[in-house]
């Protein structure tokens, strides 16, 4: 398996939209055979977004390479286990990626450093406007948190972006545990409908 | 105490966002939604949200990683696809749990991990691989006559005197087996194995200490005598830690090239 490939060109996206799921698990099926253009091709598709969020919920710029290079190496690996009928390739990486990203918050010992973030709490706009792609999911899911409630979308924001277990937001946004996890259904439920996922 | 079930299924929205901290918590809630048709397809959903919230916060990678992470794929094996089969559920490891310091004191040894310095057991250890005893077996045959090993190493000694020594083994998939005492208050380990595949030269086993966020080698396995390898020590282990044993070009590498064949949570 060649990397430099000439032949590699046959795994360039087509698809307009930014993630053209289909071609994805197409893609990962040539990865699991060791097909190196083809990782190639994923890694140029989901690069950014798995180091975007692990960088979102690790902050570290050193340690978020690592583990965003970590979680591409693990996709490549073990893509022979990749299930579409568990779901798209993009969302598959995008578990490993942010489960790995948590690993790393909750490995950490310095929990006095997380401590100062929580006055970070909301997505930071500008940081936004870092991002690779001026995609559509951006536009989208801006668009749709700004439809939630305001405890559902900190609520949501806390635990995705912030890495925070739902005891912890419930503990910073203060409310009950059963009313946090009801925030958190409740938002994805909107956020689901909102951005039409089926 | 027991989650009403409505209470449960509140529970899909933090565990597609992986906000469930409590290890036990998590897997309660993993094995409701395997077996709950609707939860689980309310937490796919979940995660393809979840999916676009991660491209709308895409950022370019450092430049150099592309190339970093190309290189590691060239040189890095694959798992294979997990064929299902209606065996009985694999168990990949044995315990001897809490194998307190007062009964290592009372004179267990190890022998396979002393093996070099008991040749008299290597006919045994022979005639056990040949009847591929179980693992459970290999492992309490080499727990034996601790008192003479400890004599020899005063590091071994303190290891293996610590309270609440673990004792873990597994099995390679490619043959032999690590045996492992772990003293987690002293946060060491020491590692011995029975059996691996004997390496081409230029090929050595490497120990890796595999954190969730980095990898750090533990050291070479030093050479097989009689099919066996002298225990080596690894300081630093931190709880989360798996112990990964893997075939290395010699004279051994910074980060692991090869899948574990040895890949035990400590």
């Amino acid at each position: 398996m060649n990397p430099s490939d000439p032949d590699a060109s046959r795994f360039r996206s087509t698809s307009t939209d930014g993630r053209g799921e289909r071609d994805l698990d197409d893609l990962l099926i040539y990865v699991a055979r060791g097909d190196q253009a083809a990782f190639e091709a994923v890694y140029d598709r989901l690069a950014g977004p798995v180091y975007g969020v692990v960088r979102r919920v690790l902050r570290d710029p050193s340690q978020s390479e690592e583990v965003a290079q970590e979680v591409l190496l693990e996709v490549w690996r073990t893509a022979a286990r990749f299930d579409p009928a568990m779901g798209g390739a993009a969302t598959w990486v995008m578990t490993i990626a942010h489960r790995r990203a948590i690993d790393g918050v909750r490995a950490s010992t310095a929990a006095a450093e997380r401590e100062q973030r929580n006055a970070e709490i909301n997505i930071p706009r500008d940081e936004v406007a870092e991002a690779v792609e001026a995609s559509l999911d951006r536009e989208r899911v801006r668009r749709c948190l700004d439809g939630l409630t305001e405890i559902q979308r900190e609520s949501i924001t806390l635990a995705y972006y912030g890495g925070y277990s739902y005891r912890q937001v419930a503990d910073l946004l203060k409310v009950t545990l059963g009313a946090i996890k009801t925030r958190i259904r409740d938002g994805l439920i909107r956020m689901r409908d909102c951005l039409g996922v089926s | 105490m027991r989650l009403l079930r409505q209470d449960m299924h509140a529970l899909t929205g933090a565990y597609a966002l992986d906000a469930i901290d409590r290890a036990a918590e998590r897997e309660r809630f993993t094995r409701h939604v395997n077996g709950c048709s609707s939860c689980a397809s309310e937490v796919r959903g979940f995660r393809e949200v979840a999916t676009a919230m991660a491209f709308a916060a895409a950022l370019e990678p450092p430049p150099a990683m592309r190339a970093e992470v190309l290189a590691a794929v060239a040189r890095t094996r694959q798992v294979p696809p997990e064929v299902r089969t209606h065996a009985r559920p694999r168990r990949s490891r044995a315990w001897v749990p809490w194998l307190s310091g007062a009964v290592a004191a009372a004179g267990i040894v190890i022998a396979v991990l002393f093996g070099f310095a008991q040749a008299h057991t290597q006919h045994e250890l022979n005639t056990a691989r040949a009847q591929d005893q179980s693992l459970a077996a290999i492992q309490a045959r080499t727990v034996r006559e601790l008192d003479q090993a400890r004599n020899q190493d005063q590091l071994l000694a303190a290891i293996m005197a610590a309270p609440h020594v673990r004792v873990l083994s597994q099995r390679s998939a490619s043959g032999g087996a690590a045996v492992v005492l772990l003293a987690s208050v002293r946060h060491q380990l020491i590692v011995a194995t029975s059996g691996l595949p004997r390496l081409p030269a230029g090929k050595v086993y490497q120990l890796w200490l595999i954190g969730p966020v980095k990898v750090v080698s533990a050291g070479l396995l030093p050479a097989q005598v009689s099919g066996q390898t002298a225990p080596v020590v690894a300081s630093d282990v931190t709880h989360g830690d798996r112990l990964g044993l893997t075939v290395e070009p010699a004279p051994g590498t910074r980060q692991p090239t090869t899948t574990p064949i040895i890949d035990l949570p400590v």
